[in-house]
């Protein structure tokens, strides 16, 4: 559990942070929005102290961060940023044993690490393991970023607009091995972005920040029937608001009973892309399967607005 | 590297290696340059042993110029010595001014004829391209790269020796590939404060009007100075490949 309290960063009379205090429970997934200068990474950077707090604190599992020597805490804490910043004179398995060599891990316990996070993140390690980050495409940039960042099995990840150098169809299938992986390992993930979209995908709590302040930190769905000021219900867009909150959905929570006609739903998909298969295929009605590909009922066009309309 | 420039190559080392080991052989050569009978090939010592003093001298400066060089450049971009920029580029800078030839006028009375006094010119002549390069290398580091270091908790020596240096060694090499060849040509003045050296052939001929003596002189050190040019050049090639194409700038 991370517990930030009154943190601030003032450089001179300037306030880049001001006063921040949120929770993020573990194995949760925090997500900050807001435009570029609200404060975002420098609140991020404070957590891992590679920039100091003016005042408040952070706590990691209820221990003082000022109290663990500097490199130590980054030990324990993996960080990603925007561009992936690897070291291009290192090959994909040296750059991610990065962490394991700083703890002195042997050299065959290392070798096995880096083999698994490169299955994990299905890039063949005899394929991988000797290149050079020139060499990668972007997308296998990224993956390799986060494998040197999960190299020491931290408990905890910071995230600094980790997707902004992605295509958005890469971007997409890189959110989702996020998550995979998240769910998989109960990583804590605090992400930093300032693509709403992808805020709402990922966050399991959304911390909305504006000229340093934090305006609201709360649930997906919260934060779009409630939003507490003005600022973050235009950014959570007011048009948008039922399709977000048809995307929090899945068709498993509009399930009805019976069957119909046409090419199965599964029951993980969102309502909102559901909602979209529908208006495409010209149906009301669309059968939907489990995982094993068994039809268990079906979703219809009536009920998913009626989603969009309430709340989830 | 294609096959004809192995080649070519080869046969320059092999031609010098000949040359210094075996002067003789190409006295038909240098005949029709000597007038009155004189001799042809440089007879007042042994080429070898004055290629060889030539090398030590050269290598030895440029040596002491790198460690120097390299640690004020280091020393100059930490935090604490980013006030010294200005400073040691004005001191490196007049290094490079100063003619070596009025150094060496300036070292003899103080340490006397012989090697020192050219060490000592050399010495500050190469500082400069060393200095100026390690600064552009380690500046030119990307900012990314080493934010993601620091973020993974490395300290700041290690930073130093396990990102930055490597980073920068292709722009340090060409600092140091400048420094050695401006050096050789540069070296052949130490023979008028009786340094051992190529120089000495060359003011032998100067002195006797013996155009191939002067011709036998310039051509072991241009040779000398192709070939280590282009060691170095392979050697920052490939360098800058692995790092993907981070040209090395010369």
């Amino acid at each position: 559990m991370i517990e930030i309290e009154r943190l601030s960063k003032r450089y001179g009379d300037t306030v880049v942070v001001d006063e921040v205090s949120m929770v993020i429970e573990e194995g949760t997934v925090a997500v900050v929005v807001g435009t570029s200068g609200a404060g975002k990474s420098t609140l991020l950077r404070m957590i891992n102290r590679l920039i100091e707090p003016s005042s408040g604190r952070v706590l990691i599992d209820g221990q003082d961060t000022m109290a663990i020597p500097e490199d130590e805490l980054r030990h324990r804490i993996g960080y990603v940023i925007q561009g992936y910043g690897l070291f291009p004179h290192r090959t994909v398995a040296d750059n991610i044993a990065t962490v394991p060599r700083l703890l002195g891990w042997d050299r065959k316990r290392i070798a096995a690490r880096v083999e698994e996070l490169l299955d994990l993140y299905q890039l063949d390690p005899a394929e991988f393991a000797g290149k050079y980050p020139h060499e990668l495409s972007g997308g296998q940039q990224q993956r390799v970023g986060v494998a040197r960042a999960l190299a020491a099995r931290p408990a905890l990840l910071l995230m600094d607009e980790p997707f902004g150098a992605l295509d958005p169809v890469i971007r997409a299938k890189a959110q989702d091995d996020l998550l995979a992986i998240q769910r998989r390992l109960g990583t804590t993930i605090v992400l930093v972005t300032h693509d709403m979209e992808e805020a709402f995908h990922l966050g399991d709590r959304i911390a909305v920040m504006d000229q340093a302040r934090l305006l609201q930190y709360a649930s997906p769905a919260e934060l779009l029937m409630r939003p507490a000021e003005e600022f973050v219900e235009r950014l959570v867009g007011t048009a948008e608001r039922p399709f977000r909150l048809l995307s929090l959905a899945r068709v498993q929570d509009a399930l009805e009973p019976g069957t119909a006609e046409g090419e199965a739903l599964s029951a993980s998909t969102n309502l909102r892309e559901a909602l979209s298969r529908l208006i495409w295929s010209g149906r009301e009605v669309l059968p939907v399967a489990d995982a094993g590909g068994t039809v268990i009922g079906r979703v219809s066009v009536d009920r998913i607005l009626r989603f969009g309309r309430s709340s989830a | 590297m294609s096959r004809g420039s192995v080649l070519l190559r080869a046969s320059a080392l092999l031609l010098l290696v000949a040359f210094v080991t075996a002067p003789d052989l190409f006295a038909p050569v240098f005949e029709p340059l000597t007038v009155n009978g004189a001799p042809a090939i440089y007879n007042q010592g042994s080429l070898l042993t004055l290629t060889l003093a030539h090398l030590a001298t050269v290598f030895g400066a440029t040596l002491a110029s790198t460690v120097v060089a390299v640690l004020l450049g280091i020393f100059v971009t930490r935090p604490m010595g980013m006030e010294f920029l200005p400073l040691s580029r004005s001191l490196v800078n007049i290094g490079q001014t100063f003619p070596p030839i009025a150094v060496l006028a300036i070292a003899v009375p103080l340490v006397g004829f012989g090697a020192k006094p050219t060490l000592i010119a050399l010495f500050l002549y190469g500082l400069l391209p060393i200095f100026e390069n390690t600064l552009t290398g380690l500046t030119q580091v990307s900012p990314l790269t080493l934010e993601a270091a620091k973020g993974m908790g490395m300290s700041p020596s290690r930073r130093l020796l396990e990102v930055e240096l490597p980073l920068a060694m292709p722009i340090i090499l060409a600092g140091i590939r400048l420094s050695v060849v401006i050096n050789l040509g540069t070296a052949t003045i130490g023979s008028t404060v009786a340094a051992k050296g190529l120089g000495e052939v060359i003011i032998a001929g100067l002195q006797s009007n013996n155009t191939a003596f002067i011709l036998q002189g310039g051509a072991v050190v241009a040779l000398l100075a192709i070939l280590i040019h282009d060691l170095f050049m392979t050697a920052e090639r490939t360098m800058a490949r692995k790092l993907g194409g981070v040209a090395a700038t010369s």
